[in-house]
C-alpha cells in the first residue's frame, strides 16, 4: 500500500510538472515592505546577492533612501532539503503615515534637496501600495527589532497584508545591534512566522530562506 | 547720487529699482554714479560715459541677472497631495488626483510635509472591482 502512494506521489508530480510546462505558472513575486530604515534594501541586496551575485540597490542611514520600487526577476532559492522556489524580490519605498521634510535636515541635508525626498518618498508609500494592491503574492515583512514594534503603521500594515489573504514572514533585523528585542516582534505578531536576522552580517538568513521555501513555495 | 547708463546716458534717480532690470531705453546693464552738479557733463562736454567713469573714479555699477534659483512652482496637477493645509481652516483641494483615485494625501503648510492615508491606498480600485464569482 505504501509502495502505492509512493508511486502515485511520483506520478502526480510528474504529471503536474508536465502539465506546468503547458501552463506555466505565475512566478511568486515577493514584496519586501516594511518602515523606513528597516533594513529591506539591505535585504534584498543579500538575497539577490546570496542567489544572482547581483545588487538591487544603494542604502543609506537617512531614511526614505529608496523612494522607487526595484524588482530582482528569477531569483531562484534552495532549501537543504533540494527543494527549489523562483520568485521575483520587489524591494519597496519604506512604507510611513507621515513624511516631514525635517526630518532629513537632521542629516544634513539641504532644505531643498529635503523636500524634493519628502515628495518623492510620498509617491514612494503610493506606489509602494500599488504593487501590494496589484502584483505581490507574497510579502516579507521588516521590522528594526531594536524599535518598538507597535507602531500604528505596522498594526495597519499587518492588517491590510492579511486582509488581502497575503501569505506574511515578519522578519526581525538588525539583531547584531545590543538593543535589539526579536521577541517583542514576536510577541506582538504571534499569528505570523517570525524570523530574527541580521541583514547587514548575514546572520540568521539561511533561517529565513528555509521560511520563504516553506511559505512562499 | 544719480545714476546714468553708461551706454546710451538714460538718467535714472537715487534709488531708482527700475535700472535693476537693466536700463529702459537700450537694455544696458552698466550704470555709472554721476554727482548731481556734473549730471550733465557727457553731454556739454562731448563726453562718452565711459570717459566720464576714467575720470571721476566712480565705479561703474554692474546688474547683474538674477540666476533664476526659484524652482518653478509645481503645478497643481503634478502635486502628490490631494488635499493641501494651507493654515488651518484652509484648504487646498487637487481634484484632478481626486477623480483619478481614492487615495488620500495631505499635505501641511508648504512644501515637504505629508501625512498618508494608508488605508485609503489599500483598497481596490474601483472599476478594478472583482466580478461576483457564482
Amino acid at each position: 500500500m505504501k509502495i502505492f502512494f509512493q508511486t502515485f506521489g511520483t506520478v502526480k508530480k510528474k504529471f503536474s510538472n508536465f502539465l506546468n510546462s503547458f501552463f506555466k505558472k505565475k512566478k511568486t513575486r515577493i514584496g519586501i515592505y516594511g518602515p523606513p530604515n528597516a533594513g529591506k534594501t539591505t535585504l534584498a541586496n543579500r538575497i539577490a546577492r546570496d542567489w544572482t551575485g547581483d545588487a538591487v540597490g544603494p542604502v543609506s542611514e537617512i531614511p526614505h533612501e529608496t523612494r522607487r520600487a526595484r524588482k530582482k526577476e528569477d531569483i531562484i532559492i534552495s532549501g537543504a532539503n533540494g527543494s527549489t522556489v523562483m520568485m521575483d524580490i520587489v524591494d519597496t519605498p519604506g512604507v510611513t503615515t507621515k513624511i516631514d521634510y525635517h526630518e532629513f535636515l537632521e542629516f544634513g541635508m539641504e532644505k531643498d534637496e529635503a523636500i524634493i525626498r519628502a515628495r518623492e518618498a510620498t509617491e514612494g508609500v503610493a506606489e509602494a501600495m500599488h504593487w501590494l494592491r496589484e502584483d505581490i503574492d507574497g510579502v516579507i515583512y521588516m521590522l528594526d527589532s531594536t524599535l518598538d514594534p507597535f507602531m500604528q503603521v505596522n498594526i495597519m500594515m499587518i492588517g491590510i497584508i492579511e486582509s488581502r489573504n497575503l501569505p506574511v514572514i515578519i522578519v526581525a533585523n538588525k539583531i547584531d545591534l545590543p538593543d535589539a528585542a526579536p521577541a517583542r516582534i514576536r510577541s506582538a505578531f504571534p499569528q505570523h512566522p517570525v524570523v530574527a536576522i541580521s541583514g547587514l552580517e548575514g546572520r540568521n538568513v539561511e533561517d529565513l530562506y528555509e521560511t520563504m521555501l516553506e511559505y512562499f513555495g | 547720487m544719480p545714476h546714468k547708463c553708461t551706454k546710451c546716458g538714460r538718467e535714472y534717480k537715487d534709488g531708482s529699482t527700475e535700472i535693476l532690470r537693466g536700463c529702459a531705453s537700450c537694455g544696458g546693464k552698466k550704470f555709472l554714479y554721476v554727482k548731481e552738479a556734473e549730471i550733465n557733463k557727457d553731454v556739454l562736454e562731448e563726453k562718452s560715459i565711459e570717459e566720464i567713469a576714467d575720470e571721476s573714479h566712480e565705479e561703474v555699477l554692474e546688474i547683474v541677472e538674477q540666476p533664476t534659483t526659484r524652482k518653478k512652482e509645481v503645478e497643481m496637477y503634478d502635486r502628490v497631495e490631494t488635499i493641501r493645509i494651507v493654515s488651518p481652516g484652509s484648504y487646498e483641494l487637487n481634484l484632478e488626483k481626486m477623480a483619478k483615485s481614492d487615495e488620500r494625501i495631505v499635505s501641511v503648510g508648504k512644501e515637504g510635509s505629508y501625512i498618508i492615508d494608508l488605508m485609503s491606498m489599500a483598497k481596490d480600485e474601483p472599476k478594478k472591482k472583482r466580478t461576483k464569482k457564482r
